[in-house]
């Protein structure tokens, strides 16, 4: 007995012994750089750089780091932050043309401006001063207005449409935040070789922020307060995804075949600088190239064709030898085993290690000949619009369209021996488009539907004015054969208080984008290939399950803007009002009647002023007749007078405009 | 009675005796602090472009350009504040993004890899404005938008816009008046917030912005007299408006000459604005200000050169405070005089000679090869 026990308590000692050992390894801090360029079908090219940190967890590591950013550190440990994502975007993500059934961007598309979440470790009533505080902290690290989302009326806490099981999670988004260098170099501060050296030092701002769409992203995942869990620490992601127009020289001419000969492009017509190394305090290093599902397939059917006119035998290789050439060779090359896609995605890993200075990486992509090609699409391409005219109310509409590819039916949900395809609608609307939920409409293939076939669930918050925005979650469950679905929501605008107008009210109001999420569809690659080998953190990053998402446009609203100069002229109109009426008050009170008329009448008995005596002379000269006394009647003064300051007026009048008109 | 009285008449002039002896002692602590705050410790700026819209274009350079150069002249970016009303930068009207130039020659791109944004867009209020002069901030607030200055501050503070008789736009929708501004200098001054302060505005009329400050320490200059406009200086085809102006422009041009260690004295700034070629009449206000200003260098404000004081040995850390202050204020003071010296013995010259500026800058090698924004 006592033997046994003590073998056990062996095995017990030698399998611990054996985990620390495999735990030994995320005992350190680890960095890894990685850059996946992808060719897409409009002539642009993908770039997506990825960063990542790790950290041991406080109580093993201790709380002093070689690699991590400080400033992370003590935001996760002050704001007791679980999980948080900030990502600043400017351009929308064209999902028809540059794919929405991948992992990159199903990650990477953004919605315009900031947008960020957060879950937090702290009770309940203490996330909102939580999130408040995280708000004005990232906002003076990335230099944004970042706290604006601290008032309540600018976040929300989303139930279930927008993440699984979150509990203490806050959203906000700030559709109108400009994106530019002042937000890029203190993303890049967090990096250990900041943008001197490796991959970051491509980041030239200019060619950055002359593409068509940038995504800059800051993923942060703490198990630092999660006691019970294999704790793994911190893990900090950074990604850049740009989509750039390369610079054609003299290509983009048409070949026979009618098809235009994509761009060539290598890094330093992308970014205008090369790659003089990798940074060193990374451990892994990679550039990525890869090629799409509907690309490899395009190239080895159109190469195959080729190839059987000319020579009988196929080398495996050879098309891609055909269509294309790189001026460095891939390390590897790695394929993806896809289950129901016919073909699967290529990714030609580069490595970083022996390029220096005096030999940089410039990755060069030359077309040899013209080919046309797709992305993979999302199952569902979706759209919102308003409808409606005026100022006073409106409808804002989601539609969604199928793209008509019959394969996503087999990953959707299965019941009943129906197929059933969930979608998930996530919006938020700001307090003053004031929003009527119980006006849901649904139409299926442009036939109104009953609400309770399709919305499997819902959770909607109205908006309280000047408290809260109006939060609407939506599960919707969709034949998968629909082609287009249409929901519709009507509102009303609010009023704002005029201190509540931005200076640029007469450009409208943001409504930020909603979220479709399609929470049945998951999308990852299979890469195949050896476990051996040291996994680079984007490769496991690509083949993580995410699901595939999708954020619509965001809104413009035009409100009734006031008049902002009114309260001056109410000021100025009541002021000449007031005026008058006093004026005429004190007018008619000062004035004696009687003492007047007595002074005129002494006026009247003394001779006029010499003036009137000589005219008087004059006239009667004139006339031929003797002079006469002026008759006793004071109308003729009073006319005289009254000429006199008509002259006098009139007179300053030609005066003023000579002077200062 | 009359014994009384005297006791009465006693008593009354033993109060007065006290009174005035009491004012004497206050007079003397306020005197003695004063006195112990005269060194001047760090430098901060305040750059703030008022002005939202593309075709302002031009303020959001004058302020960018004045960001540089000081940065240039040795203030950290942690101790400026920097306020832009809009994104001209990465504007899509901007023909050149991320880049903002200031002349039409493209030279210099102001808007470089590393500017830090402390206030933009819908922040820069006149709201804001004042918060940050007077530190009346909430706790939320970050350090990095507080202007954390103290007693022994040189504060330049920067504003262009539009303005008018005794104010100053902000994003086309609100107004800082000269009231509000004395009023907030006012209260920096009693919360001991600066030493000394100087105000330079690129508006129209901005002179007539000073007209209400009282406060002593305070120095002001403005681009314009009451009923004169400030003009931009010229036009950049490319970016399609006018990309700075004069009063600025001639500022910049004045401290193109300058390196971190000239001599080059605020008198001989203020001379260098010539009436004609920037259309208006530049105003300057020193009647609260004490010291002559052929004796204070520009990077006083537009920089941050700090006497280095030389300790024989390390401070003891445990010694009584007045023993300390001793020590510590008697190199302090001869350093001070001798830099006067110096001052009063080089005439300031322009342009300074390169070879000058190599011999001085030799001392500060490891300044130099830190601060390597150098090539203007």
């Amino acid at each position: 007995m006592v033997r046994l026990r003590s073998i056990l308590l062996f095995l017990l000692l030698f399998k611990s012994f054996g985990s620390i050992i495999a735990e030994e390894e995320d005992q350190i801090e680890q960095f890894s750089e990685a850059l996946l360029l992808r060719p897409l079908p409009d002539r642009k090219v993908l770039a997506h750089f990825h960063f990542e940190s790790k950290v041991p967890p406080t109580r093993t590591h201790g709380s002093h780091h070689h690699l991590f950013p400080k400033s992370i550190y003590q935001l996760v440990h002050k704001f007791r932050v679980q999980e948080m994502e900030l990502s600043f975007t400017q351009g929308r993500w064209n999902y028809a043309r540059w794919g929405g059934y991948d992992p990159i961007s199903s990650r990477n598309a953004k919605p315009p401006g900031v947008e960020l979440w957060a879950t937090f470790d702290v009770p309940q009533h203490q996330v909102d001063a939580s999130w408040r505080n995280l708000t004005h902290a990232l906002s003076g690290l990335f230099c944004a207005s970042i706290n604006f989302l601290e008032s309540s009326t600018a976040y929300s806490s989303p139930q279930w449409s927008f993440k699984s099981f979150a509990t203490n999670i806050r959203y906000g988004t700030l559709p109108r935040e400009a994106v530019c260098t002042e937000n890029l170099t203190p993303w890049l501060k967090l990096l250990p070789c900041r943008d001197k050296a490796g991959l970051s030092a491509l980041m030239d701002r200019p060619s950055i922020y002359r593409g068509f769409y940038h995504s800059q992203r800051l993923h942060l995942i703490s198990n630092e307060f999660d006691l019970a869990a294999a704790s793994s620490g911190m893990v900090l992601e950074q990604t850049l995804t740009v989509v750039l127009q390369p610079v054609t020289l003299g290509s983009g001419m048409t070949s026979s075949v009618g098809s235009i000969q994509q761009p060539s492009w290598s890094l330093s017509t992308l970014f205008g600088r090369k790659v003089s190394g990798r940074c060193v305090l990374s451990n892994a290093s990679n550039v990525y190239v890869q090629l799409e599902p509907d690309l490899v397939s395009e190239l080895k059917t159109t190469s195959e064709t080729q190839q059987q006119s000319d020579v009988g035998n196929l080398i495996s290789e050879a098309w891609s030898d055909m269509s294309f050439e790189m001026s460095e060779s891939a390390v590897r090359v790695i394929k993806e085993a896809n289950g129901f896609l016919k073909e699967s995605s290529l990714l030609y890993e580069f490595s970083l290690e022996n390029y220096s200075d005096s030999r940089p990486f410039d990755l060069e992509f030359r077309w040899k000949r013209p080919v046309t090609w797709s992305s993979q699409l999302a199952p569902l391409q979706a759209r919102r619009f308003l409808m409606g005219s005026g100022n006073e109310r409106g409808a804002i509409a989601i539609s969604l369209k199928s793209v008509g590819r019959s394969e996503y039916a087999k990953s959707s949900v299965n019941e009943e021996g129906r197929c059933l395809l969930r979608v998930d609608v996530f919006q938020v609307v700001p307090w003053y488009v004031k929003v009527y939920y119980h006006t849901l409409k649904v139409f299926l293939d442009e036939r109104l539907h009953s609400l309770a076939d399709v919305v499997e669930r819902t959770n909607v918050s109205p908006s309280e004015d000047k408290v809260s925005p109006g939060l609407m979650e939506i599960a919707l469950r969709l034949p998968c054969d629909v082609h287009s679905v249409i929901l519709t929501l009507e509102f009303d605008k609010g009023f704002l208080h005029i201190d509540e107008y931005p200076p640029d009210a007469n450009q409208g109001f943001d409504i930020p984008s909603a979220l479709i999420r399609f929470p049945g569809i998951k999308t990852k690659m299979d890469l195949f290939e050896d476990k051996s080998a040291c996994k680079s953190p984007i490769l496991s990053k690509l083949q993580e399950e995410s699901p595939v998402l999708w954020y619509t446009e965001v809104l413009l609203v035009p409100l009734t803007t006031p008049d902002f100069s009114m309260p001056y002229n109410v000021i100025t109109i009541t002021c000449t009002v007031f005026a008058l009426y006093f004026g005429s008050l004190l007018n008619a009170l000062r004035r004696r009647v009687d003492e007047e008329e007595r002074l005129l009448k002494n006026k009247a008995a003394k001779p006029s002023g010499p003036i009137g005596v000589l005219l008087s002379k004059l006239s009667a000269k004139l006339r031929g007749k003797p002079l006469e006394p002026p008759p006793p009647s004071s109308s003729s003064k009073v006319s005289y007078k009254l000429i006199l300051r008509v002259i006098l007026v009139a007179g300053i009048a030609a005066a003023w405009q000579y002077f200062y008109g | 009675m009359s014994s009384l009285k005297m006791d009465s008449t006693m008593k009354s002039e033993f109060l007065l005796c006290f009174l005035l002896f009491s004012t004497y002692l206050s007079y003397g602590v306020a005197s003695s602090s004063s006195a112990t705050t005269t060194m001047h410790t760090n430098n901060w700026a305040v750059l703030v472009c008022t002005s939202r819209f593309w075709f302002n274009y031009r303020h959001m350079a004058n302020t960018l350009s004045l960001y540089r150069t000081v940065k240039r002249l040795g203030i950290p970016d942690e101790r400026i504040i920097l306020m832009l009303a809009d994104d001209m930068a990465c504007n899509t009207r901007n023909k050149y993004p991320a880049q903002v130039f200031n002349n039409e020659n493209h030279r210099l791109n102001l808007y470089g890899d590393n500017v830090e944004v402390d206030y933009r867009g819908y922040e820069v209020t006149v709201e804001n404005f004042l918060r940050v002069l007077t530190g009346r901030h909430e706790t939320a607030v970050p350090r990095s938008k507080r202007l954390l200055s103290d007693e022994g501050s040189h504060i330049l503070l920067y504003m262009t816009g539009h303005g008018g008789d005794e104010f100053l736009k902000f994003q086309d929708s609100e107004e800082l008046q000269s009231h509000d501004l004395a009023d907030a200098v006012k209260q920096m001054k009693e919360k001991r917030r600066f030493k000394e302060l100087l105000i330079m505005v690129d508006t129209c009329q901005a002179a007539t912005l000073f007209s209400q400050l009282q406060s002593p320490g305070v120095l002001t200059i403005g681009s314009s007299m009451k009923g004169e406009n400030s003009y931009s200086h010229h036009l950049d085809a490319d970016v399609g408006v006018s990309v700075i102006d004069r009063f600025t422009f001639y500022t910049l041009a004045f401290f193109e000459r300058v390196n971190m260690y000239d001599n080059a004295s605020l008198g001989s700034l203020f001379s260098s604005y010539n009436p004609n070629t920037l259309m208006s009449t530049a105003y300057y206000r020193t009647d609260l200000y004490p010291r002559r200003l052929e004796e204070v260098p520009v990077t006083n404000f537009f920089g941050s050169v700090m006497e280095t004081i030389h300790t024989d040995s390390a401070y003891k850390a445990f010694a009584g405070k007045d023993s300390k202050k001793s020590t510590l204020e008697m190199p302090l003071q001869q350093s001070r005089q001798d830099l006067r010296r110096t001052f009063a013995s080089s005439d300031v010259q322009y342009p300074t000679s390169d070879s000058n500026v190599e011999v001085r800058s030799t001392r500060f090698l490891s300044f130099h090869e830190f601060l390597d924004f150098y090539a203007w």
